[in-house]
Formats: C-alpha cells, structure tokens, sequence
C-alpha cells in the first residue's frame, strides 16, 4: 500500500511547514539564548552555551530603553482599544440586527472600511491629536486602535446576533424588560463566545499595530511594536544582537501565547470575519 | 417597526456613529480641505485654498507612481503566491488537521507575530555576519546575495509577507474545503472520479469562492503595505521599495509636504474604491458562500 508513505510525506511537509514559516520567531530565540560572544562567532541555529544574560540585559538598561514601559503601554491601550470596540459594537450590532437600524449604511461602512488603507486618515488625525492634545498619549493610542478593530468586531457581532434565537428575547420583552435590560442580562451572555472570541482576535491585532504608534507617540505611550526597535541602538556604535534579539521575543510573546491558546476563537473569527465581511 | 424600538435602535448605534465621525469623517474632511490648500504646520488652522495643485505635484511625481507600481506588483504578486501555497497545504494537510485539530494553531503562530517585528527579525536573520540564513547559504552554496540591496531587495520583502500571510489563506482555505459535503465527494467517487479529478472538477469549483476572497483580502492588506517594510528596509534600497503607504508617510514627516501628503492619500482612497467596486461587482456575480 502506498497510503503510509503518502501519509509520513504529509507529516514531513506539515514539519518543514511550520518551520519554515515560523522561522524567525525560532532564529531570534535562538539568538536571544546566546551570549554576545557566541553570537558574533557562532550563527548557526544550535547553541553551545545557552544563556539568558540577555534579557537580564534588557531588563538591566531600564534607566534608558525601558522594556516593561512599553510593554505597560501596548497593554494598556489594547484593552483600552478593544473593551471600546466591543462596547461600541455590541450595542450597534444589537441595532442593526433587531431593528435594522444603520444596516444599509453603517454595516457597508465598516465592511469597505477594512480594504481602506488607514494611512489616509492618519496625517489629519494626527493633525487632530496635536490641536487637542492626544499626541503621545495611551488614550490617544487606544482610540486609533479601537478604531482598526471595530470594522471586524461589528461584522463578527452582526452576524453572530442575527443568529440567536429570538424567542429568549421576547419572552424578556413580555415579562417588562426594557431594551437596554435585555442587552446586558440576555443578548450580552448568550454571545459570551463571540465577546472573548473578537476581544481575543482585537487584542492581538492592537498588541501588533505600528504605523499609529509610530505616527502618534514620541515616548510616554510608544508601543512595544514601536519601541522595540529602539533597543537596536541602545548601545551607540553596533547593534547588540542578543539584547535586540531578547526584546522582539519579549514583545511578541503574549499574542504568541494567546494565539496557541486560543487558536480555535481566533480561527473561527478570522474565518467568519473574511466570509462574512 | 414601532415608532420607540427605531428610537431605541437610532440611541444604540449613536456611540458608534459619533465616534466614526470624529476619528473617520472629520480626519476625511480634513483630507479634502487640506489637499485643495497650501498648508503648512505654521497655518494649520487657516488653509489657503489653492485648487488641484497638490493633486498635479503628486501626479507628476515620478516617485508616486513608482510607489504605486511597487504596491500594486507587491500586493498581486505575493496574494497569487500566497494563496496557491494556502490551497496546497490546506488540501494536502487536511487528513492530518482532520485527526489532530490543534496542528493548525502552529502553522497559524506566524499571524500573531507584530508584522513591524517581523521585519527587524529578518534584520538580524538576513545579516552578514550574525544571521542565520547567510550562514546556511553560505555553508550549503558557498555564496548569498545581499538580501536588502536593490536587486534583491524586492524577492527579499516578497518572501517576508509570503511567510508571514499564507498561514491566514491556509486557514481560510482548510475551513472551505472541510465544509464540503462528504456526500458530494461520495456521489463523485460514484462517478468515478478520485484523486487529481476530484480535485479539479468537484472540491476547486466549491472552493472558488472562498479562494476569491482571499485573494482580495491578501490583495488589499498587502497593497498597503507598511510595517515589516519600514523596519525591514525603510525607504532603503534607493527607494526601490517604496510602497504608497511608505511615499505619503515620508512626505507628510520627511518632507513636511502636508498638501502632497493628503493629494495622495486622496489618491489612494479613490483607488480603493475602485478596488472595492471590482470586488463588489465580481462577487455579486458568484453565488454567495
């Protein structure tokens, strides 16, 4: 028979798959467990003396590039960013479901939104920011990333409410519940799944903008996405490989995370959200 | 409908509405008075109208449509790659994905990685003297090209974005074709069709939706291009690698042209209409998913 062989031919190319496309996540951990010394003479993917003297380097330089301020940052405009989008979608999602309010227009709008290139809103929304003071700011930052990330969580919302069935509702309606009521206690726990799905997949995607972050922060609020490659001229003369190399791991770490954690939500919305949209 | 739930429906996407018109409609605004105006940081407030000039300095810039060929080859170029690999792995992995759910989560890892930090990975994997890849050319062929001058730098981005982005047509792909009836391949198989003709004539037609769809979102997210770009190669490689995003980004801070700055991203809007009627008009004609 020739199924066994076709089927190790599978399981070869599924190996070289994932490492090929996940190879400079692999290269620069390997990097980042090498000494400085070993770095610049052994740049091979095996490591003779693994070392975490890196990223206590990282740590150590916080007086100049501090790596838990960006972090801080990114952290906290990304659940700022995605607790906004959710909040302003679920309510306009509910809308459009139920009573068909904004479908004609506003689920349209969000949908083309997505194939707009956002660079066209950024020099005047940066213009914006200057005049009323958001430059630099997490809040600043948050609202932008809000705005990347409703168009996909109102598309995700729509279409998962329209699905819910609306008996549970009316039979709310009947006992007295106000809208507003039935939102909070009936819609919003019956699209719990939805809710940590879209949150999860607006996080990720907040966790990883750049071109705001570059545009609208100096400092104070600088993403890590943004801030990392500071760390590629902390030193002043040549970059120091193991310390840039410890700092891009530390920066993609929690989305890498929560991406194998919950890969199922995040397929299930990326695929609703491209079929649906 | 009665009159209270329209109220009712109108009070719940008020938020939403508001604050699209102040971080989507009045930026666009913007957009259109300042590109009509010479402006600058000294008379942000007060633009004076001057007409279409910023359109006609942008038009006959040799730079902008460079940077639009670069987007425009960029995006269609990888998209095809990207989603004939996809269609590959999805259709020959699916009996391993459809044991083990979990193994696509490693082949979807490369999606959750900042695309900004992906290129300045590839800054150290690509380098002469600490990068892996050259070491292994080196060790292998003897030789490696200079990944980010101008003759590779171009090969070099494409490689970057194909990694990083077929994982996402690889898992629309693989849902498409897992949802196709085990019946429809049964009454085929009936038929006397298997393997390769299978393939061609039942499981490509079904799928062909979902590989139009992908290709348009790859198309569109890859056409603007910006982050591994920038941190990868910036405008380097005497600006053989500028893409549209990159071009208005650099007038706007480089240059401090506000006027070209916002004629161009005008620009790049109408294109995207134009992109997004394509798309319109060509899956309205298909038979929806």
């Amino acid at each position: 028979m020739r199924k066994p062989l076709v089927n190790a031919l599978r399981w070869l190319v599924f190996i070289a798959a994932v490492v090929i496309l996940n190879f400079p996540v692999i290269a620069t951990l390997v990097t980042s467990l090498k000494s400085e010394a070993e770095i610049m003479t052994n740049a091979s993917l095996i490591i003779e003396a693994p070392t975490l003297d890196n990223y206590a380097a990282v740590f150590a330089m916080a007086d100049r590039f501090d790596i838990l301020h960006f972090l801080t940052n990114s952290l906290v405009a990304s659940l700022i960013g995605s607790a906004l989008a959710i909040a302003l979608a679920f309510p306009a999602a509910y809308a459009m479901a139920r009573f068909g309010v904004g479908r004609s227009w506003l689920l349209p709008l969000a949908v083309n939104l997505r194939a707009v290139p956002l660079i066209i809103f950024a020099i005047p929304i940066y213009l914006m920011y200057q005049q009323v003071g958001l430059l630099d700011t997490r809040f600043g930052l948050a609202l932008i990333l809000c705005l990347v990330n409703v168009p996909l969580v109102l598309v995700l919302f729509a279409s998962s409410i329209a699905d819910l069935p609306l008996e549970i509702e009316e039979a709310g309606r009947v006992d007295g519940a106000g809208t507003l009521r039935l939102l909070v206690y009936v819609v919003a726990p019956m699209s719990l799944n939805v809710v940590a799905a879209s949150s999860v997949l607006a996080f990720i995607y907040s966790w990883n903008e750049f071109l705001f972050g570059l545009m609208l922060t100096t400092n104070s609020a600088t993403p890590v996405s943004v801030g990392a490659s500071f760390f590629f001229a902390a030193s002043g003369g040549g970059v120091r490989w193991g310390v840039a190399a410890a700092v891009m791991i530390l920066a993609t770490l929690p989305p890498l995370i929560l991406g194998l954690l919950m890969y199922r939500q995040i397929g299930r919305s990326m695929t609703a959200g491209a079929v649906k949209g | 409908m009665p009159r209270t739930s329209r109220f009712e429906g109108r009070l719940l996407i008020a938020p939403l509405t508001v604050f699209l018109i102040a971080l989507l409609g009045f930026p666009l605004v913007l957009d259109i008075i300042y590109s009509i105006s010479r402006v600058g940081f000294e008379n942000i407030r007060a633009p004076e109208p001057i007409g279409f000039s910023n359109y006609a300095k942008a038009i006959a810039d040799p730079e902008f449509w460079a940077a639009a060929w670069f987007s425009l080859r960029f995006g269609l170029i990888v998209s095809v790659i990207q989603v004939v690999a996809g269609l590959g792995l999805a259709v020959f992995l699916a009996p391993l994905f459809a044991k083990r759910p979990w193994l696509i989560a490693l082949l979807m890892l490369p999606m959750m990685v900042a695309p900004a930090l992906v290129g300045l990975m590839y800054r150290l994997i690509l380098h002469e003297f600490v990068g892996a890849v050259p070491y292994y050319l080196l060790e292998w062929y003897g030789d490696f090209p200079a990944f980010l001058g101008r003759d590779w730098a171009f090969t070099t981005l494409v490689v970057v974005e194909t990694l990083q982005w077929t994982p996402f047509a690889l898992l629309i792909l693989h849902s498409s074709y897992a949802a196709i009836s085990p019946d429809v391949r049964e009454a085929a198989a009936l038929d006397g069709a298997r393997g390769r003709r299978l393939f061609f004539n039942i499981d490509l037609p079904l799928m062909m939706p979902a590989i139009g769809i992908t290709f348009f979102i790859r198309f569109i997210d890859s056409f603007r291009v910006f982050d591994n770009l920038y941190t990868l190669v910036g405008p380097g490689a005497g600006g053989s690698t500028t893409s549209m995003s990159i071009y208005i980004y650099q007038a706007f801070f480089k240059v401090g042209d506000i006027g070209l700055a916002v004629a161009a991203s005008m620009l790049l809007l109408v294109a995207s209409f134009v992109v997004l009627w394509l798309i319109n008009g060509l899956t309205a004609r298909k038979a929806p998913l």
